[in-house]
C-alpha cells in the first residue's frame, strides 16, 4: 500500500501574542513547526503502515519547510518531497489543492492520502475533501481510528447526530482520510533519527515547472478582505473573603439580575 | 462626457471585454440537512441567514434537501424561509455518501446557477462542502461565524476564527460562482416559522443508477453517553476545571448544576481527568456554548476554553487565583476554593 501524507509547516503559535485591546498580533519569536494536525496525520499513517507499505511525506511551503519534511522522515516516513516556488506565495486553499494534486499524480497516485482535519493556524478544514474530489478518491473526515484490509478502509469518525457521537464507515480505496488531531498524539523523533534524516536522505524540491502548473492553476479564488479581533474581555465584580459570605453575596447578586430563580 | 477611461478597467490584456463571471447567477441556496426526519437546528440557523441576505438583495431562497422520506420536510423548509424547495427523495440517499450527494447537488447547481450556496458547518457540511466546492471549481468560506453582503459588489463576505480563536479573518470570493460558505452552528439565530408559508416544493427526478457510492455506513454508536440536554442549547451551564481536584470536587459541580437546572460541562483538563465526556468539553475543538448563565468552577480559562464560552450572557468564575484568565474575563469573580464556595452557594440557594 502506498500512503501519501501532505504536511504543513506553520509559524509556531506560541511565539505569537494577540492583543485584543490593541487589535494587533505580534510575532515575538519567529519559529516554524510542523502543524500539529499534520503531525497527527503522520502518526496515523505510521500506525497503519505495514512493512510492505511505503509512506511518502509531501509539503507545499517555503524553503524552510525542508525542516518539517526532515522531521517527518525522522518520525518514520520513507520519502519526502518539497513543493516550493515563488509563484506559490499567494496560494489559497484551491491553489494548494492544485499543487498537491500535481505532486500526488507525479508520484503515481496513492492508495491512501492522510491529512490533518484542520490546521492550527488559519486552517479551513477543506484540504481532505478537495483532494479527494480532484483525485476521484473516496473520503472520510474527522477520523479518530482506522484500519485497512483488502483494499477497504474501515474508519471511526465523529458524526454528532442526536443518537450517536461516532459512526463506523467503510470506504473502498483509494481514499483520503482527514484525521482528528487529538486522536493521534504524535510519536517523538529522537535526535539521532533527526540527524540521520538530514544526513541520509535527499528531499527533492519540485517547482511550478516540474509539476506542470500554469498561472491559471495558481490563481486564488478567495480574496482576503480584513482581519479582526474578538471584543476585549470585560472585568466584572470581584468577591473575596469567607466562602459563606462570598456565596451569599453572589447568590443575591445573581437573583437581582434574574439569572437564577 | 468621454467615458473611454472606463475601458482601462473593463478590458483584459487582449483589449476585449472582461467576461462577467457573475452574470447569470442568481438566488441564494441552502443545502439543508435532516436527521431522523427532523431538520437540523444548524440548518434552521442557515435558513434564517439566507432569508436575511435574500431580502437585502431581492432574490429567492432555495432549499435543497437530499434523503429518504424527506418530502414531508419540504413544508418545514418553506416555513423557515424558503421560497422554493428542491427535494431528492430516494432510498439510496437515506445515508450520506459524499460522491453521490456531490453529484446530485452539483447537477442542480449547474442547472439553476445560484449566486450563493450555504450550508451548516456540521459534520456532514464540513465533509460535503469542500468536495462540492472543488467539483464546482469555486471558493468556500468555511466555519463562518458571521456573513455580510458587500452591496456595492454584490459579494458575500465570510468571517471565521483563526489561530485557535484569537483572531478573525474576513474573505470573499470575487469571481467564482456560486460563492459558498459553511456556517458555524450556534452563531446564527433560528428564525420563527411562518405558519402559512407561500412557496413551492418540487421533487427532483434522479437517475441514481449512474453514480456509485464508495462509502458504507456500518454502525452508529456513542462511545460515551451524551448529556441529556444539548450543551450548545442549554440556558445554564456549570463547568468543572482541573481546580476541582478530584471526583468528589467534580460531584459538587454536578450538584450545583442540578440545583440551578443547568447542564454540566468542563474544560479539557476535566476530560483528561476522566470526569466528563468529550462532548462536554467547552472550547475550541469542543462545544461552543451561549447560555444565559455560565459558571466556571476551578477553571483557569485559557483562551481556547474561553472562546467556546465567550457568547455567554453572564459569566461567573470561581477560582482561588484572582489573576487566572477566566477571573479577569468573568462578569463576576468569586475568589476562593470552589470546594468550599459551592457548598456555601448550595446552602444560600436552599434558604
Amino acid at each position: 500500500m502506498k500512503i501519501i501524507v501532505p504536511i504543513k509547516q506553520i509559524l509556531d503559535p506560541s511565539g505569537m501574542t494577540f492583543r485584543r485591546d490593541k487589535e494587533r498580533m505580534f510575532i515575538n519569536r519567529e519559529e516554524y513547526i510542523v502543524d500539529p494536525a499534520s503531525k497527527a496525520a503522520i502518526e496515523a499513517a505510521l500506525q497503519l503502515k505495514g512493512d510492505d507499505d511505503t509512506l511518502i511525506a509531501i509539503s507545499m511551503g517555503l524553503p524552510q519547510a525542508d525542516d518539517a519534511l526532515r522531521e517527518a522522515l525522522a518520525m518514520g516516513c520513507d520519502e519526502a518531497f518539497l513543493l516550493c516556488d515563488n509563484a506559490f506565495e499567494n496560494a489559497d486553499i484551491t491553489v494548494t489543492t492544485s499543487i498537491l494534486v500535481a505532486a500526488i499524480l507525479k508520484l503515481g497516485g496513492a492508495d491512501l492520502i492522510v491529512t490533518g482535519h484542520q490546521s492550527a493556524d488559519t486552517g479551513s478544514g477543506q484540504i481532505g475533501p478537495r483532494l479527494a474530489e480532484a483525485l476521484g478518491y473516496a473520503q472520510v473526515t474527522d477520523v479518530s481510528a482506522m484500519s485497512t484490509e483488502d483494499g477497504v478502509l474501515q474508519a471511526t469518525r465523529r458524526w454528532g447526530t442526536a443518537e450517536a457521537a461516532y459512526a463506523t464507515v467503510e470506504a473502498v480505496l483509494p481514499a483520503v482520510v482527514a484525521v482528528t488531531p487529538e486522536a493521534f498524539p504524535p510519536r517523538y523523533a529522537h535526535g539521532a533519527r533527526i540527524m540521520s534524516a538530514y544526513r541520509d536522505w535527499d528531499v527533492p524540491v519540485w517547482d511550478m515547472a516540474y509539476l506542470g502548473l500554469d498561472e491559471a492553476a495558481l490563481a486564488p479564488l478567495l480574496a482576503f478582505r480584513r482581519e479582526g479581533f474578538p471584543p476585549p474581555l470585560e472585568v466584572g465584580e470581584r468577591f473575596h473573603g469567607d466562602p459563606a459570605d462570598v456565596a451569599q453575596e453572589a447568590v443575591m447578586a445573581l437573583k437581582l439580575q434574574k439569572l437564577i430563580g | 462626457m468621454d467615458f473611454s477611461y472606463l475601458d482601462d478597467w473593463t478590458e483584459d490584456e487582449a483589449g476585449g471585454p472582461v467576461e462577467e463571471i457573475g452574470e447569470g447567477y442568481r438566488n441564494i441556496w441552502v443545502v439543508a440537512e435532516n436527521s431522523n426526519r427532523t431538520l437540523l437546528p444548524a440548518t434552521l440557523g442557515v435558513m434564517g441567514q439566507a432569508r436575511e441576505l435574500a431580502d437585502m438583495i431581492g432574490v429567492y431562497v432555495y432549499a435543497v434537501l437530499l434523503g429518504e422520506d424527506a418530502e414531508a420536510l419540504g413544508q418545514d423548509l418553506l416555513a423557515y424561509g424558503a421560497d422554493k424547495v428542491l427535494i431528492a427523495d430516494e432510498p439510496g440517499l437515506a445515508e450520506y455518501r459524499p460522491g453521490l450527494y456531490v453529484q446530485i447537488v452539483a447537477d442542480l447547481v449547474d442547472q439553476y446557477r445560484p449566486e450563493i450556496l450555504l450550508m451548516a458547518a456540521s459534520p456532514l457540511g464540513n465533509d460535503l462542502a469542500p468536495r462540492l466546492a472543488q467539483r464546482l471549481n469555486t471558493g468556500l468560506m468555511s466555519h463562518c461565524i458571521k456573513l455580510e453582503l458587500d452591496m456595492s459588489e454584490r459579494l458575500l463576505l465570510g468571517t471565521f476564527a483563526v489561530f485557535g480563536g484569537e483572531m478573525y479573518h474576513t474573505v470573499a470570493c470575487p469571481q467564482a460562482r456560486p460563492q459558498m460558505a459553511t456556517l458555524q452552528p450556534g452563531y446564527f439565530r433560528m428564525p420563527y416559522p411562518d405558519t402559512s408559508p407561500a412557496g413551492s416544493v418540487q421533487t427532483v427526478d434522479l437517475d441514481l443508477g449512474a453514480v456509485t457510492g464508495r462509502l458504507t455506513w456500518i454502525d452508529h454508536a456513542a462511545s460515551v453517553a451524551l448529556p441529556d440536554v444539548s450543551l450548545s442549547k442549554a440556558k445554564v451551564v456549570v463547568s468543572a476545571g482541573r481546580g476541582m481536584g478530584d471526583a468528589d470536587g467534580f460531584a459538587l459541580v454536578e450538584q450545583l448544576a442540578e440545583a440551578l437546572g443547568g447542564v454540566v460541562a468542563g474544560s479539557r483538563g476535566a476530560f483528561d481527568a476522566g470526569w466528563i465526556a468529550e462532548e462536554q468539553i467547552v472550547g475550541v475543538g469542543g462545544v461552543f456554548i451561549a447560555p444565559d448563565l455560565y459558571i466556571a468552577c476551578g477553571v483557569s480559562g485559557d483562551i481556547y476554553h474561553y472562546f467556546g464560552a465567550q457568547d455567554s450572557k453572564f459569566v461567573v468564575a470561581i477560582n482561588p487565583d484572582e489573576h487566572a484568565p477566566i477571573m479577569k474575563a468573568a462578569n463576576m469573580a468569586l475568589v476562593g476554593d470552589a470546594r468550599q464556595i459551592i457548598p456555601a452557594i448550595l446552602d444560600a440557594l436552599a434558604n
